[in-house]
C-alpha cells in the first residue's frame, strides 16, 4: 500500500487549502496502484512519459506513450487518430485509463505551475495486476473512446474508478457539485464563481477547447 | 454559465474580453486574472502576475486561480482525449460567444 504522504506546499509563500492536498494525496495513491487495465508501474510509467522522465511506458505499445505526451503538452491536436492508434494498439480500457492519468496529472502539475513551486517527485508503484474493473457494454458515441451518454464527468466511465477521481479532483480544485448549483457561488475569502468561470474560459480559449 | 454567473451576481458581463484583452469582461479583477491565466499558460513572468493577484485580490484568491487552472487543464484534457461531443443545443444556445470569440475553429467533434 502507498501511504507516503506528500503535497504538504511548503515551499509556496501562501496557504494552501488543505482539502488541495488531500485530494493530490489521493490521486497520487490512485496513480501509484493498478488501476482497471493497467498494472501500477504501467500507470506511473505512462505518467513519467508525460513529464519527460523516460521515453516509453513499461510493457505498454508505443502509441499509449505518444498519446501520453500529445495529451500532455498539445491537447488540441489530440484528435480520433492519436487516441485510435493506441486503442487498436493496446486496448480501449488502457487507452482510457491513459487519457485519465494524463488529465489527472496535468491537473496537479499545472497547479504547481500556477502557483510557481516545484512539482512532486511520481510515487513509487504498487505490486499486484490490473482490477479489471472495465464496464462491459460501452459503446462509442461518435466519441473517441466508448462512454455513457452525458457530460465530462461520465466520459472516462469504462474505468469507473477513474471517473471518480476525476469527481473527487473536480470538488477541491473547482466547485463541489452543492456549490456548482448556485450561480452567486462566493468562496470567503477568496473568488467568486464568475472570476472561477473566467479563469476556465481563458484557459479554455487558449487550449482551443470550446467544451 | 460565465454569463448566467454574471448576471447572479450583478456584474455587467462583455464576453468579447475573454479572448480580446482590448475590451473589459465587466468581473472584477478581471485584469489581474487574465494576466494569471496568460502568464501561467505560456509561461511568462508568472511571479509578477500572481504577485499582482494576490495583492488585488487576496492570497486566498490566488490559491483559489490555480485549483481553478488545474481543474480546465484536466477538463481540457478529457475533452480532447475522449472527443466528448459538444451538444448541438449548447453550440445554439451559446451563438453569440461563438461568434465574439471566433470559436468556429474549435468545433472540430
Amino acid at each position: 500500500m502507498y501511504r507516503h504522504t506528500v503535497f504538504d506546499f511548503k515551499q509556496a509563500t501562501i496557504t494552501v487549502r488543505p482539502d488541495i492536498g488531500a485530494v493530490y494525496n489521493r490521486f497520487w495513491r490512485h496513480l501509484a496502484n493498478p488501476g482497471g487495465s493497467l498494472t501500477g508501474g504501467q500507470r506511473v510509467s505512462v505518467a513519467a512519459v508525460a513529464r519527460g522522465g523516460i521515453a516509453e511506458a513499461d510493457g505498454l505499445p508505443l502509441e499509449i506513450s505518444q498519446l501520453a505526451r500529445h495529451l500532455m503538452h498539445d491537447p488540441a491536436t489530440v484528435g480520433s487518430e492519436n487516441v485510435r492508434s493506441a486503442a487498436d494498439a493496446a486496448g480501449e480500457a488502457a487507452t482510457v485509463e491513459t487519457i485519465a492519468i494524463i488529465s489527472q496529472l496535468s491537473a496537479v502539475d499545472s497547479f504547481h505551475a500556477a502557483l510557481g513551486i516545484p512539482t512532486e517527485s511520481l510515487p513509487s508503484p504498487v505490486d499486484g495486476a490490473a482490477t479489471g474493473d472495465v464496464v462491459e457494454g460501452l459503446k462509442r458515441r461518435r466519441t473517441h473512446v466508448p462512454m455513457p451518454a452525458g457530460p465530462i464527468p461520465v466520459a472516462l466511465d469504462l474505468v469507473p474508478a477513474e471517473g471518480r477521481m476525476l469527481e473527487a479532483l473536480a470538488g477541491p480544485q473547482y466547485m463541489t457539485y452543492d456549490e456548482m448549483a448556485l450561480n452567486d457561488f462566493r468562496r470567503t475569502p477568496g473568488l467568486d464563481r464568475s472570476q472561477m468561470e473566467l479563469i476556465s474560459s481563458r484557459e479554455s480559449f487558449h487550449n482551443e477547447c470550446f467544451y | 454559465m460565465l454569463r448566467a454567473s454574471a448576471i447572479a451576481l450583478g456584474y455587467p458581463f462583455e464576453m468579447a474580453g475573454i479572448g480580446d484583452r482590448s475590451s473589459d469582461t465587466g468581473i472584477p479583477g478581471s485584469g489581474v486574472i487574465l494576466d494569471f491565466v496568460d502568464a501561467v499558460f505560456f509561461d511568462n513572468s508568472a511571479d509578477a502576475a500572481r504577485d499582482a493577484l494576490a495583492v488585488e485580490l487576496g492570497p486566498e484568491a490566488l490559491v483559489d486561480a490555480a485549483g481553478v487552472y488545474a481543474n480546465f487543464a484536466m477538463m481540457n484534457r478529457v475533452a480532447e482525449g475522449t472527443g466528448i461531443p459538444i451538444p448541438g443545443a449548447a453550440i445554439e444556445r451559446e451563438a453569440e460567444m461563438v461568434s465574439a470569440l471566433h470559436l468556429d475553429r474549435m468545433l472540430k467533434h
